[in-house]
């Protein structure tokens, strides 16, 4: 699996703007995702209601974190469910891997979990003796393809009909040689039932945890999480600290939010609340339950005063609206968590050194505040973490040059409108019918588009002359 | 049945997350008393942040919600008794050309039925099958059915068969999710809490593929509920 690196975002940027065919097959579902949204919160007239519930709900979970994570804890226990802690993504992937490696385990299934992404699951199976089986139709595309996700709720969505046609052929048992969708999906549907019933162990995430049962909820489209828990004998939960709310009941609002801000659908079809493992003579479902609580990088953002970022309830919202996500899709991140949340999630749960250009990768237009579910105040979070990574001098120096010329320039004006006028007449020197394709200091612009020719004179010097013209007509 | 894990290691990393927890926010309280009715006071607010329904009337306002196409790939219909369902599922096979063939959940309210010319003990486990089974609740919010697990109940049948039929008493429909989790509140008060509780919507679908949706991605395509007056 070729994974991009966080450090390497620039490089990664122009890999992806060089793909002729990726702004458009993200466009496709981001564009789509973004329009029933939208149609999902005009038939919603109670969404802010909703939002501000939702919000609270989760402020309030956070701020008495110990107090529900100690709750849970003792009602999972109560249901004969295994509580691990793990506080590093290695930690959680060692336990996920103990307990396969304690039960002889061949093969495990998975339905889509973005933690057990972030712990690097599907990593360290790939690195066992242990089979791997993807149930969630995008993650089962991509590992067939061995590429990472590349968004929270589309995985997928970089590849296209024509390379599942493909993909299909060459790993499923009894392929289709139709190219139609519904044929596709039918083929994996083939593919995969045996290999839900075959199971050793099922492994899934969880959309919340329910503090006062210390139950497990799990919402999928497919119905994928139930086949994959329900055959095997044993069932593990990955699930970080913050997915927990008091009760089903504060779930509910959230549940009300999640599917209209990701998709547009009121309701994902599958709800399920897993207690624990199987009651005596239940009819089917595992005979043990495990659950590990992983913490990665979550107190900290706690104790950095990043605590609205664990209101996020992985919806992709964010980065449906982002404009910078829609040109270079999620691979150019080079993180699990794409687009804006993971711009602000990124150096929490890696460094800031490490994922610094990320933040960077914003044009502040607001969209993804304005349809974030919980109201994460996304631009203000990113702007902090620029600040913090400006203090930290992770800058590069040329741009650690350019700001701090600025900022000399900007504390004397007439010097600031001297260099502006000249600045005026160089980009002249550069334009073209009215575009300028190629000038000095500008190529990170102009690599992938021109600029613009600007008006003859600056800002001011129009301003002064439009008072001036103003004032004398009067 | 209570498992602790005898694991230092564990208890390590526990102390830890809690550790930073309690250094990261020293100031809040740990009354619980205040922290329950601060998380009671925040459900007062969904009166006013859930959808208005379709009808005042649970029942019909799920069955307005289903025919108005707002649940993927689902219709419904009412019965008077459960003695007409015989009839409605084989009507259901009829409109579906199917043969009269499924797997009938093993619960008394079926089992007694006169199932006379119908197959019902098909095996789930292959393809293209058909399942019955009784809801333990309805949503009209949502249009769902809810299922719990039991002896009598394999979570399976819900999701292996390509057609799926779910018989929802009239008298357990309720109007939202929010109705429904105070009923799971009362059950978990009791320790009767089920391994899984299933708030199913609709049928299992996907639109991982070029954001085309496609129902039946690996459970049914076809859900059928089908309302039962005098339950």
């Amino acid at each position: 699996m070729q994974v991009n690196s966080p450090e390497n975002f620039t490089e990664n940027v122009s890999e992806a703007l060089a793909q002729p065919n990726l702004k458009k097959v993200i466009r496709r579902t981001t564009d789509k995702a973004e329009t029933k949204r939208a149609e999902a919160v005009t038939n919603f007239p109670e969404f802010e209601n909703a939002r501000l519930q939702g919000q609270k709900i989760k402020d309030h979970t956070i701020k008495y974190m110990d107090h529900y994570l100690a709750e849970f804890e003792k009602n999972a226990l109560a249901q004969g469910t295994i509580v691990h802690w793990a506080s590093t993504a290695e930690e959680a992937s060692k336990i996920v891997l103990d307990i396969c490696r304690q039960h002889n385990a061949k093969k495990v299934t998975r339905s889509k979990s973005m933690l057990g992404e972030e712990i690097g699951l599907a990593h360290a199976f790939d690195n066992s003796d242990i089979e791997r089986i993807e149930t969630d139709l995008a993650e089962h595309i991509i590992q067939l393809a061995g590429d990472p996700p590349s968004h929270i709720i589309w995985p997928a969505m970089h590849r296209s009909r024509e390379d599942v046609v493909k993909l299909f052929r060459e790993f499923h048992t009894d392929p289709t040689y139709s190219e139609e969708i519904t044929d596709l999906v039918r083929s994996a549907r083939r593919d995969l039932r045996t290999k839900f019933l075959t199971s050793d162990i099922g492994i899934s995430g969880s959309n919340f945890l329910l503090a006062d049962s210390g139950s497990s909820c799990t919402v999928t489209n497919e119905g994928n999480a139930e086949l994959t828990i329900t055959p095997p004998k044993v069932h593990i939960v990955t699930a970080g600290i913050e997915k927990l709310v008091p009760s089903m009941a504060h779930a509910v609002p959230l549940l009300r939010l999640l599917t209209r801000s990701a998709t547009g659908a009121e309701i994902t079809q599958y709800n399920t609340f897993h207690n624990g493992p199987k009651r005596a003579n239940d009819a089917d479902g595992p005979e043990e339950c495990h659950i590990v609580l992983v913490d990665n990088g979550r107190t900290k953002m706690l104790a950095e005063n990043m605590e609205a970022m664990l209101r996020c309830i992985r919806c992709g919202a964010c980065m449906n609206h982002c404009v910078v996500y829609k040109h270079i899709g999620g691979h150019a991140y080079g993180s699990v968590y794409p687009g804006p949340m993971g711009s602000v999630l990124t150096p929490h749960l890696n460094s800031l050194k490490v994922a610094n250009k990320q933040t960077h990768a914003c044009t502040m237009n607001g969209r993804c505040e304005e349809v974030c579910p919980v109201n994460i105040p996304l631009p203000t979070l990113l702007r902090s973490l620029r600040a913090k990574s400006w203090q930290k001098k992770y800058e590069p120096l040329t741009n650690r040059f350019v700001v701090q010329s600025f900022a000399i320039m900007a504390k004397r004006p007439k010097l600031f409108q001297l260099l502006s006028s000249c600045g005026v007449i160089f980009m002249k020197v550069f334009s073209r019918k009215g575009w300028i394709k190629y000038m000095p200091f500008t190529s990170g612009w102009t690599r992938n588009r021109d600029l613009i020719e600007p008006e003859s004179t600056t800002f001011m010097h129009q301003y002064k002359k439009m008072k001036k013209n103003k004032s004398s007509g009067a | 049945m209570t498992k602790h894990i005898n694991n230092p290691k564990n208890e390590l990393r526990r102390a830890k997350i809690f550790n930073a927890i309690k250094a990261a926010a020293p100031t809040v309280t740990t009354d619980v008393k205040s922290i329950e009715a601060e998380a009671l006071e925040l459900l007062k607010e969904s009166e006013f942040a859930r959808p208005k329904l379709l009808s005042e009337d649970a029942t019909q306002a799920l069955m307005l919600r289903i025919e108005a196409g707002l649940v993927i790939g689902t219709s419904c219909e009412k019965i008077s008794t459960a003695h007409d369902l015989p009839n409605a599922v084989n009507q259901f096979f009829s409109k579906h050309f199917l043969p009269k063939e499924l797997k009938v959940q093993n619960i008394e309210p079926l089992q007694k039925l006169n199932w006379e010319g119908i197959s019902t003990d098909v095996d789930i486990q292959q393809d293209n099958t058909v399942g019955l089974c009784w809801a333990e609740y309805g949503i009209a919010e949502t249009g769902s059915f809810v299922v719990h697990s039991s002896p009598e109940m394999p979570i399976l049948l819900n999701f292996l068969p390509l057609y799926l039929i779910a018989v929802i008493p009239k008298s357990k429909i309720l109007h939202y999710m929010d109705d429904y989790a105070l009923i799971a509140n009362e059950i978990a008060k009791k320790k009767e809490t089920p391994r899984n509780m299933c708030l199913i919507s609709g049928v299992s679908g996907t639109t991982d593929i070029e954001g085309v949706l496609v129902q039946g991605a690996h459970g049914p395509e076809v859900l059928h509920l089908i309302i039962i007056e005098d339950q």
